[in-house]
Parts: structure tokens; sequence; C-alpha cells
């Protein structure tokens, strides 16, 4: 079994090298190796698989084995340089037509190989309905949680965060905890989010208020984490008194329609959620004095923006130890207190 | 030969005709006319390939200049690439076009330009952003991976949105963003048994539903639903069946069930009549475990036989039944249950019993009063039915006394449906078999008509009973309308009293759980079918044995 692993691993250098120029070096014998190879390793995924259930010694990449002879085929002959006698033996190897002769393998290559195109065909089909992009972003969580499931996350995730595109890893977390959030696979994505600062502040900031708001009423962990990250940069707005408007100190940061969106979003979410945010914003407000004045604390102006529906009337009767525990402003940013005489005149 | 190759260039001018209109109209009109010459596409490219792979490249092109057009035309074409085996034929002729020596630039091109198309098949198309290609590789996996996911994704919200519209299609205000033909909805089901199970249980909320459901409107439902038409193919009709079989156990053969399986057969035999010219399936397909003449029989419509002969039909289905029913050695058809539930669906017959027998001048006839108390209690022993069809036949010596008199009197009829004060309390079910041949009486009788109003309001002192007379008004009109039945008077009488038994019902009536006597069908050890549902036990409902 070692040996096969050994031979997975090289198997997989041999696919990088399809795709590059570097085929231009293979002619035919090099081409039936490959695709006989692949043939190969294909039945022996089968048994390898069965072997390691339950044991995990696999490396990583055990999961994604069972389409490598599809891959091979198709890098290969989308492959530009691969020559042409090489490119002929390729053909005869992959179609060898209807009175195929060949042994039962390379008919069932040909078989898949024509099931992708047809696979393929039928999502260009679909796609002309128009763009899919619910079913795209629920593809991508699957394949990340499968990925997840198939082998050891230990770096996988930091991994990804460091190499994959970020944007599109995101909204690919997001949907995965969407998706079904009961299993380990979610359950430790979810764990490394909230472990990682950058991690969780850029999901805050690049994703749609109401796909957070989706996200924070399905985790509780997320729901408080949110509300933190919405604190600081609640902190971080200034009252300009001339203009009337709170706004950002840089222009990096978020601004005050933006925050008022995550929370009219929030306000909108069903009760437990929506109790919270609520719940929070009361507390911060009450934290600021609660006077009901526009311009002195950002938390009550929120309050009063989301309408006679937000809130309780009774502003100063908001509990101190509200939803977050310890967080709020006084936490995010030791400064001077706000207060009726601090009011923060633009430098 | 030389006919075949003149065949053979004047469909390539068709198609190569075709293929250029769908190339540039992308309407639904080019889409369904793709749709409806795949198959035939597939044939041709067959032939085609027959016809290339005994040539060498330059022959190829010598002989079909434009090949590389239609070829190519081909593969731009997603409804041929995603039909069947198309794109593998399609692969093939592609194939043929390699040149094995190019000789010269030209040719080299035309290699280049082949190999251009292959690898489009089946690489080329990017389904997504850049960026979501190269997360997809950051995990470590290709388009190859991805392809299947997202196909499997697009469809299941397709689906989902499809059974929303379907759903909603009852309210009024339809959502019509997609709108399927038939044909597609039933390919569908075929294809993906979920949504067929929620069709059907989206159905059965309808029908079972707290309002009571006149047969005309459960015929809308289930015709509506599209489902008795999908059960032309018996794979659907058979689950169908064993969904209803399902819902008729737990509800322990409630008759709001037994109404809905009598208008889905009808409504399906409807449907295969329709079809009829293109009917693949042999009956046992639909029916496996019942006995084909048995089956036969019963599917014949009342309506094409003349009526005189309907007491001949029935004596023969009530023998048939019999013969399996009672003879240990016909086990292949299952036990009474499975007897019991095959004629079910084809209820009518045993009202027409029903009514023969209090109608028909003569000696009851043994047949059919066996056939009457089989429909009701379809697991009695052979004893207690033929206690019961004593019971029946006493009734009607007494009603058809006082069948020809012109004037009745109420109390002459009651002691036909109550309780007689010398004699054990009798069974539920004498006693609602009673009531359906006094029923038929009062309809029937010419000096009927005057007392029934009286009758009734003496035989049915409970919400239960009253609601079931309703719902045997109500069937007898409805199958009286399927068989254009004249009896203007009778009809007149049934309508009457309906309407009168409506008003006069104040309290609401629970469709479920109050236990009026029902045909008693609970499984017992002898029914192997029944048992292979691997159903948790049917609730069994209150048995009263008096009202």
């Amino acid at each position: 079994m070692e040996s096969l692993l050994q031979q997975l691993e090289r198997f997989s250098e041999v696919l990088a090298v399809s795709r590059t120029a570097a085929v231009s070096a293979w002619g035919p014998a090099a081409v039936r190796r490959a695709v006989q190879w692949a043939r190969y390793l294909r039945r022996a995924h089968g048994r390898l698989r069965a072997a390691l259930e339950g044991r995990r010694r696999a490396g990583p990449r055990l999961g994604a084995w069972g389409g490598r002879d599809v891959v091979l085929s198709a890098r290969l002959l989308g492959n530009r340089a691969l020559g042409a006698a090489a490119h002929r033996c390729l053909l005869r190897l992959l179609f060898p037509g209807p009175a195929a002769p060949a042994p039962a393998p390379a008919a069932a290559l040909q078989a898949r190989l024509a099931r992708l195109a047809r696979r393929r065909g039928a999502v260009r089909l679909l796609l002309r309905g128009g763009p899919a992009e619910d079913a795209a972003l629920r593809t991508q969580a699957e394949l990340l949680l499968r990925r997840l499931r198939d082998g050891p996350a230990g770096g996988l995730l930091d991994g990804l965060w460091a190499r994959a595109p970020r944007a599109a890893f995101l909204r690919a977390a997001a949907a995965a905890l969407l998706l079904d959030p009961a299993g380990p696979a979610p359950g430790e994505l979810l764990r490394w989010l909230l472990g990682r600062a950058d991690a969780l502040a850029a999901l805050c900031r690049d994703l749609p208020a109401a796909r957070l708001a989706a996200l924070a009423a399905r985790h509780p962990a997320l729901r408080r984490a949110y509300l933190r990250q919405l604190a600081r940069w609640g902190c971080r707005l200034r009252y300009d008194l001339p203009s009337g408007r709170w706004e950002a100190a840089e222009p990096a940061h978020v601004s005050w329609a933006e925050l008022r969106g995550r929370f009219l979003s929030l306000a909108r979410a069903p009760p437990p959620l929506k109790d919270a945010a609520l719940a929070a914003l009361e507390a911060w407000s009450a934290r600021d004095g609660a006077f009901r004045v526009r311009g002195l604390s950002v938390w009550t102006d929120l309050l009063l923006a989301l309408g006679p529906g937000a809130g309780t009337d009774s502003l100063g009767a908001a509990s101190s130890s509200g939803v977050l525990g310890a967080g709020g402003c006084r936490l995010a940013r030791p400064g001077p207190a706000r207060s009726p005489e601090h009011a923060h005149f633009p430098k | 030969m030389a006919q075949d190759s003149v065949d053979f260039s004047s469909h390539y001018q068709f198609w190569m005709q075709k293929l250029s209109v769908w190339e540039h109209a992308s309407t639904l009109e080019t889409q369904q006319d793709t749709c409806l010459h795949l198959p035939r596409f597939q044939e041709f490219l067959r032939q085609m390939y027959e016809v290339l792979k005994e040539l060498n490249s330059s022959t190829i092109i010598e002989r079909f200049p434009t090949i590389g057009q239609l070829l190519a035309k081909t593969c731009w074409n997603p409804f041929i690439l995603a039909f069947d085996e198309s794109q593998k034929i399609l692969i093939w002729c592609l194939c043929c076009l390699i040149n094995k020596e190019p000789q010269n630039s030209e040719e080299s091109k035309l290699n280049s330009w082949t190999r251009g198309l292959l690898s489009q098949i089946l690489s080329a198309f990017r389904f997504d952003t850049k960026e979501v290609d190269l997360f997809i590789q950051s995990l470590g996996y290709t388009p190859e991976d991805y392809c299947p996911g997202l196909l499997k994704n697009m469809v299941l919200s397709l689906v989902s949105e499809l059974r929303e519209n379907h759903l909603n299609g009852f309210n009024t205000q339809r959502r019509k963003k997609i709108s399927l033909p038939t044909s597609a909805v039933v390919c569908l089901w075929l294809r993906h048994l979920p949504s067929l199970e929620k069709a059907t249980l989206h159905l059965f909320e309808k029908l079972i539903s707290s309002e009571r459901n006149f047969l005309r409107r459960i015929e809308y439902f289930l015709k509506d639903s599209l489902l008795p038409e999908a059960a032309c193919h018996p794979a659907i009709f058979r689950i169908v069946d064993e969904m209803f079989r399902y819902v008729l156990l737990e509800t322990d053969g409630a008759p709001e069930v037994l109404a809905a399986i009598q208008v889905f057969t009808q409504c399906f035999v409807e449907a295969l009549e329709k079809k009829n010219k293109q009917l693949k399936f042999t009956l046992k397909t639909y029916f496996p475990y019942a006995s084909p003449s048995l089956v036969m029989v019963l599917l014949q419509h009342p309506k094409e036989i003349p009526q005189e002969l309907w007491l001949q039909t029935l004596k023969h289905i009530s023998e048939m039944l019999r013969e399996i029913v009672e003879d240990q050695t016909h086990r292949s058809y299952g036990g009474p249950f499975e007897c019991w539930f095959l004629f079910i669906h084809f209820g009518g017959w045993a009202d027409i019993a029903a009514e023969q027998l209090v109608m028909s001048e003569t000696e009851s006839s043994e047949a059919l009063l066996w056939l009457l108390a089989f429909s009701y209690s379809p697991r009695d022993g052979s004893l207690q039915r033929a206690q019961t069809m004593v019971e029946l036949k006493a009734a009607l010596i007494h009603l058809k006394k006082l069948f020809r008199s012109p004037t009745l009197s109420a109390k002459d009829l009651q002691a036909v449906a109550a309780e007689s004060p010398d004699r054990d309390p009798r069974p539920a079910l004498c006693q609602q078999l009673s009531r359906r041949l006094l029923l038929n009486f009062l309809l029937w009788a010419p000096g009927g008509h005057a007392i029934a109003w009286e009758v009734i309001t003496l035989v049915a002192p409970t919400d239960e009973i009253t609601h079931e007379i309703i719902g045997f008004l109500d069937q007898t009109l409805y199958r009286w309308d399927h068989l254009c039945e004249e009896a203007p008077r009778s009809r007149k009488l049934a309508r009457e009293l309906l309407a009168e038994l409506h008003a006069s019902s104040t309290s609401q009536l629970k469709m479920l759980g109050t236990g009026s006597a029902r045909p008693r069908c609970s499984r017992g050890p002898a029914d192997s079918q029944a048992q292979s549902l691997n159903v948790s036990s049917p609730t069994v409902l209150p048995q009263k044995n008096q009202q």
C-alpha cells in the first residue's frame, strides 16, 4: 500500500505536468503509459479507499482520486503543446469507437468522458436560462466541505486563506455554513473562522448584510462575533456637527450608511437574532448615557434610525450586562468617555 | 449503395440547414424544434460515422467539403451535446477527420482546428469566473469535479422551483416563470422520485382536508395534479397506488380515501384509453399481483355494457373474487386484502350491485350478496360473511315486498335499518349495509320519494350517519352522471335530499377519526403483500357496535 501511495503522489506530478508545455516532449509511448497508469490507479483507488476507511492515514488528496483519469484525459486533449503523433495516439486510446474490442477499462473511460461532455452540455444549456449563482455557490460550498471531510484540516484553511482568492473563499465558507449546520466539517470551518480575526473581519465586511444576518441567525457564536465587529465599526465613527452626520475617520472605515444597513438587516431577522441585536444597541446606547439627542452616541442614533418599531422606550433601563458581556466601545477603544461636554468637532 | 449515398446526401443537406437555423435563433420555438429532432439527428450522426470511418481525411473533405461546418455547428449546440450518446458519436466523427500525415499547411490547419473542437467538447468552456476557477483549484479540485455538482444543484433548484410553481398552480395567481408541458413533468417524475412523492402527498393533503370534498371536486384535483395521466407509466402508477394503499391502511379504510382511489382509477383509465394507440404496457405491469382476467373484467366501464348484462357481469366478478379469496391455492394473487384493494379501485361495481339487488324482482342473487358483504368487510371469515348475507337477504325480502306499493309509511321501512328489540345489537357493518339498501330503495321505489326525508331522519340520528348518507348520495349522483343514467325522478330526489342534509347538518363533520363504521381492512398475518409495506400498525379507530 505504501508503494501505491507513492505512485499516487508521482501521478499527481504527471497530472500537473499534463497541463503545461512540457508535454511537447511526450511521444505516443509516454501518452500510452500515462493513460494506462491513470486507468490502473483508478481501479486501485477503489480498493485503497476501502482499505483505508476508518484509518485516516491517507494523504489529504485521497478523496479526489476517483476521477483523475478523466482529468488527465481532458487536460491532454486540451493541451496544444502535445505533439501530433502523441495526440493521435491519445485519441485512439480514449475513443476506441463503437466496435471496441478493447478491454473493458478503455470502454469505461470512453463512457466517462462522454458523460463529462454530456454534463457540460447540460450545464451550458441550463445556463442559457440565466446565471445560476445560487447553484454555483452551493456547489463551491459543497466542495469546500468535501475537502474538509476528506483530509486533515490542519493547515488547510490557513492555506486557503493565504493562497485562494479571498472573496470567493469567504463566500463559499458562508454558503457552507448555511448549507447544513450539523456535521463536523462546518463545525471545523466555524471554529477556524472565529479564531482568525482577519478572516472574520473580512467576512463581516465583504458579505452582504442579508447573508450575514442569515449566518448570525444560524450560528450563535457568529452572531456574537458579528455584533462585536459592528461595535468596533461604530466606535470609529465621528459626529460632524456642521453637517449633522456621522463620518468615518478614514475612507477605508465602514460608513454610517453601511452600519445602519447592517442593523436594518438584523432588525428584520426572526426574533432571537432581532432581539439580540436590538438589546445590544440599547445596551451600548445606555452606556453612552442614553441621552436622546442626536449626535452624542452612534448607538442612540442607530436606534432612532431603525424606526419606531425598534428598541424599547426605556433606553435608560437597558441592562448593562447585555448580550456581549464586556463588549461595546469601552473595550474597543480606550479613550475619553462620551458625554455631552465632549462633542467632537472636525479637526 | 448508390441509392444510400443519394439518401445520405439529401439528409446531409437537411441537417445542415436545420443546424444553421438552430444556431441563429434561440427562441422557444427553435429550442422545442431542436429537442424534437434530437433522436433523429443522433441516428444521422451514427450513419455519418459509418460513412466517415471507411474514408481517410482527405477523401472526406473531398466528398463533404462542408463537413467542418456541420460538425462545428453540432459542437456549439448544447442540446445535442447533452443528449444521450450524440456527443460520443460526434467525437468519433471528429476523430475521423484527423489526418495521419498532413501533406501541406492546409491539412495541418484542419488538424489543428479539429483538435480545437475536440477540446471544446471536453474542456474549454468556463462555467464561472476566473476567481471561482482559482478557488476550486486551490481546494485541489478540477473543473471535472465541479461540473457534476454544479449540474446537480442547477437541476435541484429548477426542480424546487417547478414544484412550487406546480403547487401554486392551484391558486388563482400562477407564477408562470416555468411552465412545462405535461410530458416534461412526467419525465421529471420518472427520473426524480422525490418530486413524484411530494406531488402525491400534496394531492393527499388537498383531498383529506377538513372540508368535505365532493367527488366532482376530487376529480378536478386529481386531473389538475396530472397524476392520473402520468400514471399511464406503470412505474408511476405503482408508486402512486402504493401511496394510496398506505394512506388507506393508515386511515383504516376511510371512505374519503376509498372515494379518492376510485376517482383516481377512473381518471387513470380515461387517460389510458386516450393513449390507447401508444399503449405499450400490459395490464400486468399495472396490477402485477392480481389475476389478469379479473382485472380485465373490472376495467370494463359499465357504460360499455348493456344494462341487461350488468347482473351477469357482477356475478362473474363475484365468482372470480370469491374463488381467489376462498381458495387457498390461489395465494399468488394475494390474500383477501389484496383482492379487496384491487376491487375498490373499481368500487362503482359494488354500488351497482346494491342497486341491482334492490331493484331486481327475482330472488336476491347469492353472488351479489357475497360481493356486497365482501366489499364492506373483506376480512370476515366465511361464517361471519354468511351471517351478513343472511341478514341482507332478510332485509331485501322485506324491501322487495314493499317495492311496488304506491304508498308507503316510514315505519315500514324503519324496521329494515333499525334494531329489533328482540335481537342482539347488530354489528355496525350490517347496519351500514342495510342503510345502503334502504337508500337505494328510497331512490328507486315509486313510493319512496314521498317518505324519503322522513325515513332518513329516523335512520340518521347522528352526524356520522348523516355524513355517511351525504357521501352515498354524492357518490350515487356522480356515478349516474358518468353512466349517463337518466332516471330524472331519482336524480331529483337525490339532489334534494343532499341539499336538505347539508342544510341540516349543523355540527362540524370531522372527516376522520370519529370512527364511523368502516370496512375492516386492518392487516392480518395472511396478507403478505400488505406486510411488505413495512408500515406501523394502522390506527385502529373505535369500532362502534351500536349507534
